[in-house]
């Protein structure tokens, strides 16, 4: 009975991890931005393609805000005045933290990971999401 | 823990497999096992009667439908995806090489089972009536076996794929009036290319096992229905053989014996209403010679399983399935050899096409569906079948002869190169 | 028997599970992950903490793929070669040394099989590296890397490759097109050239055909040009680049080299004359550029182009907004320019500079960059639907002459200006002329007048 239990687990288990793809075709999770003299300070860079907000702080450093919004996906907006993001979507609105400020989006804005790789360029990390407060100082 | 035995009997509705009649009902109350008889004749078991090929075959086609439905998940069917998906199956996903070995092995023992299969039902002459039709869908069978196969070699797209395709389409093109047509319809072009590997691969995952499931499952119906697997009965004590009457027997022969109900026997009512005994009546002596399929011929099947599994297993581990260079439409290897269960055929081709093309293949074909019509000889017995016994040797002796040729005796050009001459390519 | 038979069955299922994690244990183990693991053991060493330490060695082992739809490939090299973007792998062992000298070429954006060869799609080293059986294109030796320069960039000079541009030289003055095609011109006699980069030889033996074609190729008609080591290196070197095959039009732009000749190309483009002068020919409105690039670094000069009022703050240089490499290929220019060149530029301009050329092409540069052509047109038709304005659409200012001065021009720039209705019951429309005065400088908008001045059509022209 433990054999044909165990034999049937590790096929199961077997079939599962043939199912999980070892590599992924989409665009990658981990890229680099480029330099950080590439970046302003002021009001955040927009990345299209990666869909990411930049900051460059000059007393604390970069961070990066995913710019997918937490409801429904759509792209959103950042405005500097209040420097708060909006979606044109269903009218959510996060704070300067990602925090929820009104609107249907169940989660705050995710800030992800950046790291100065050992060329000199910075690395951005969206399978590891960082606190808001986090900052890489360059 | 009167509601555990509650829900199990919910489920499983028998008595308990102690008991003949739960041994029975194990049969015919289970939807996946009811195809057998409840009961069988020892001699069916018997390994050295049919080698247990059909079962042998069918269990190859289970292992080909799961690896299949899995290699599936990684495989896109247009060029050049598909090469690329074969290179990731073999680099980049997890027992991805195990897995296309899997299927590519069992896919050469299926067409080899398929084939042995065949050789074992002639040599025992189950061909014979009542069992002529379910020797022709066994034909059918053994054609959409070398579909599947054929169309299956394209897929990896590569120079082997690709030019042993070309070759086989284009002998078949050689068909008279229909030929060209049909080859541009099932290559979807006048080439293959794109079209040709989608069409191959609809027919490979969804048509050609669609047809091969609804046939194998007449082809299984026929088997209980025309009286199980048939049994060497010249064997058997004499006086036994005139008490047993078959379906469509003649009417000369003695009366139906009426034999007193076994109290041990349940008869199924269909079997009391047509009048006629749908098995071989079994007097209560023969009694003795039947034995539950549970666990008797269960555990051989079992057996037979899992020798299959594990062979398959054992092969993949060790050998790789070939896999050469993308196919490149603008460079033919040379020589360009078909898959090697048409080898005979291209041989045959490669001395005259309309003939050894269209026509030769062609009449094998209708004359093997036609022995069970041709063949009047009523006896099962080798001794009194020598004719057809040395006739469809020969049949079988030539194609492998031919097989062998086109696989190794024949080279460059389709000149004749045995295989212990060596060739030097010649640098372009 | 039926004894026999179950145990036969249970040793059976036991084998087919044996075989299964046989089949797991090495789909588990390919030969890639010690590799990983020893390079995370090099990365953890550089750590300065334990911390750090067994964050890095805890980094999960993976496939790294590059996936390059413009060169239709896939690149899982850095699989194994993780320090090739790691200036501190100067010196690590095996796979990990660092690879200097990538320039633009980093392997997210270029893979690696396109400049080394090799087979990207492979996880063990034989296959990847590419020595197997129906792998057509190995890794490229050593010695002849370089030459995948030229599979790019096949105009000019490629810098670090000089045997590319002496390889091309060659086979034009040595009479190769005599007997070979190369892009449909040259001789039958011996096989078309021109995909000669494709078709998959080793570097070794072209480059011994060269020196001896009769050895390699017994009974060819190819005669021993008794060429050199170096002379039959550098035409393999350009055999080996002769292909047009995986290139993307993105990658194969001659203009991805900053080269002298684009430079000049922008020069015109930009009319950079109408300012400047070289040794005196040209315009005087800024500094004349003769010898600039041995007064000022090429980052100075590089800056300044970005950012012209960095420098000389109140500079009537526009901002052009071009990229990298261009800017390179100006200074390139710049560096060999003289005042010949100068002459020719004029020349081809086809009237003699004035002052008002300066200032027109100031006003031009502003007109584009701050979006009145957005409104007004390119080419200053005007056009876009303004639904209840008078016309109907933003006006044309082809013909802004015939109804206003230029003062009044100046100052509608300057203030802005609603559109009038067409019907005064109707909404308003829904474009206006902003006012610009706090974004414009007072020159900024005179300088539009005069460029707008210039394009005027009279009436009469119609």
């Amino acid at each position: 009975m433990a054999a044909l239990c165990s034999a049937v687990g590790v096929s199961l288990g077997a079939v599962v991890r043939f199912l999980v793809p070892s590599v992924f075709y989409g665009p990658p999770q981990s890229f680099k931005i480029g330099n950080p003299g590439d970046f302003p300070y002021g009001p955040p860079t927009f990345l299209a393609d990666e869909k990411i907000f930049v900051f460059r702080d000059r007393e604390r450093g970069f961070a990066v805000a995913s710019a997918v919004c937490t409801h429904l996906g759509c792209t959103v907006a950042y405005f500097q005045n209040d420097r708060d993001f909006h979606c044109p979507c269903h009218g959510s609105v996060f704070s300067p933290t990602g925090a929820v400020l009104h609107g249907p989006a169940p989660r705050p804005l995710n800030w992800f990971e950046i790291t100065l790789t050992r060329d000199g360029q910075l690395r951005v990390d969206k399978d590891k999401t960082v606190p808001p407060t986090y900052r890489l100082m360059v | 823990m009167k509601w555990i035995r509650e829900i199990w009997q919910s489920i499983v509705r028998r008595d308990p497999l102690s008991t003949d009649k739960g041994k029975s009902e194990l049969v015919f109350l289970n939807v996946w096992l009811h195809i057998h008889p409840a009961k069988v004749k020892k001699e069916n078991l018997r390994f050295k009667y049919s080698f247990y090929l059909g079962f042998i075959t069918f269990f190859l086609f289970l292992i080909l439908l799961t690896t299949g439905i899995a290699l599936m998940c990684y495989y896109r069917p247009y060029p050049p995806a598909a090469y690329q998906d074969m290179k990731d199956l073999q680099f980049a996903v997890f027992m991805g090489s195990f897995l296309r070995n899997m299927h590519r092995w069992a896919a050469h023992a299926m067409v080899v089972c398929v084939f042995l299969h065949m050789c074992r039902v002639f040599y025992t002459g189950s061909y014979k009536k009542p069992r002529q039709f379910n020797w022709v869908v066994g034909v059918m069978l053994l054609l959409l076996t070398l579909g599947l196969s054929f169309t299956g070699y394209l897929l990896p797209w590569d120079q082997l794929a690709y030019w042993a395709i070309t070759v086989g389409t284009n002998i078949g093109s050689y068909a008279p009036l229909v030929g060209g047509q049909l080859r541009e319809l099932l290559l979807g072009g006048h080439a293959v290319g794109e079209a040709a590997l989608l069409r191959f691969y609809v027919l490979h995952v969804a048509v050609l096992p669609s047809l091969v499931i609804l046939l194998t499952i007449v082809h299984f119906w026929r088997v209980r229905k025309d009286g199980g697997l048939s049994r060497p009965i010249w064997k058997l004590k004499p006086q036994k053989t005139e008490a047993l009457v078959t379906i469509g027997a003649p009417a000369a022969v003695a009366p139906l014996q009426v034999t007193a109900a076994s109290k041990d026997k349940t008869y199924g009512l269909m079997e009391v209403v047509t009048g006629k005994p749908i098995f071989e009546t079994v007097t209560p002596e023969e009694e003795k010679d039947t034995v539950f399929s549970y666990p008797y011929a269960f555990v051989r099947e079992a057996v037979a399983l899992m020798a299959t599994v594990t062979s398959i297993m054992a092969i993949s581990l060790f050998f790789n399935a070939p896999l050469e260079e993308m196919a490149n439409p603008a460079v033919t290897p040379n020589p360009a050899k078909a898959p090697w269960y048409f080898l005979g055929l291209q041989e045959l081709v490669s001395h005259s096409a309309l003939l050894g093309g269209v026509v030769v293949p062609a009449l094998m074909v209708v004359a093997l569906i036609l022995i069970p019509y041709i063949d009047r000889n009523p006896s099962r017995r080798p001794r009194e079948r020598k004719w057809a016994i040395w006739l469809f040797t020969f049949f079988v002796v030539a194609n492998i002869i031919l097989i062998i040729v086109g696989t190794f005796f024949r080279g460059p050009g389709w000149a004749w190169v045995p295989p212990w001459v060596h060739v030097v390519a010649r640098p372009e | 028997m039926e004894r026999k038979l179950q145990q036969l069955f249970f040793a059976l299922s036991l084998l087919a599970l044996v075989l299964i994690l046989v089949a797991e244990w090495q789909a588990s183990t390919p030969s890639w992950k010690p590799y990983q693991r020893k390079f995370l053991q090099l990365e953890a060493q550089e750590e300065p903490n334990a911390v750090s330490k067994a964050a890095v060695l805890a980094t999960p082992l993976a496939i790294n793929q590059v996936v390059l739809p413009g060169l239709q490939r896939v690149d899982r090299c850095t699989t194994c070669h993780l320090g090739v973007e790691d200036p501190t792998m100067k010196n690590a062992p095996g796979p990990f040394h660092y690879h200097a000298g990538l320039g633009p070429h980093v392997p997210s954006k270029f893979g690696c099989t396109i400049c080394h060869g090799g087979q990207g799609l492979a996880t063990d080293m034989k296959d990847a590296h590419g020595n197997v059986a129906f792998w057509q294109t190995p890794l490229l030796p050593a010695d002849y890397v370089r030459a995948s320069c030229g599979r790019c960039h096949k105009e000019g000079d490629v810098p670090g490759v000089p045997e590319l541009t002496e390889g091309r030289h060659l086979f034009e003055t040595e009479g190769c097109h005599g007997c070979h095609k190369l892009n449909g011109v040259g001789g039958s006699i011996g096989p078309d050239l021109t995909e000669e980069g494709a078709n998959h030889r080793s570097p070794e033996w072209l480059e011994r055909h060269f020196l001896a074609p009769n050895a390699v190729s017994p009974g060819s008609a190819m005669p021993n040009f008794h060429f050199t080591r170096e002379q039959a290196r550098a035409l393999t070197y350009y055999m080996l680049s002769l292909t047009s095959g995986d290139m993307g039009s993105y990658y194969s732009s001659e203009r991805l080299i900053p080269s002298p000749e684009y430079g000049r190309q922008l020069f015109v483009e930009k009319d950079c004359i109408v300012c400047h002068a070289i040794g005196g020919v040209g315009a005087k409105v800024g500094p004349d550029l003769l010898g600039v690039t041995k007064r000022h670094s090429d980052e100075w000069l590089d800056e300044q182009l970005v950012n012209p009022e960095l420098v000389y703050p109140g500079s009537s240089m526009p901002k052009y907004d071009l990229e990298s490499n261009a800017r390179k290929a100006l200074v390139a220019f710049l560096a060999s320019a003289t005042p010949k060149d100068a002459q020719d530029i004029l020349a081809s301009k086809g009237h003699a500079l004035t002052p008002e050329d300066a200032a027109i092409e100031a006003g031009k540069q502003d007109f584009a960059r701050f979006g009145c052509a957005g409104c007004h047109g390119t080419e200053l038709q005007g056009g876009v639907a303004n639904p209840n304005a008078q016309g109907e659409q933003v006006p044309s200012l082809l013909h802004v002459s015939d109804d206003y001065t230029k003062e009044e021009v100046i100052g509608i720039i300057r203030d802005g200006r609603v559109s009038p209705m067409d019907n005064p019951k109707g909404s308003a429309p829904p474009l206006y002329m902003p006012s610009w005065k706090n974004v414009l400088s007072n020159e900024d908008i005179n300088h539009i007048a005069d460029f707008l001045w210039s394009k005027q059509q009279k009436k009469e022209s119609w």
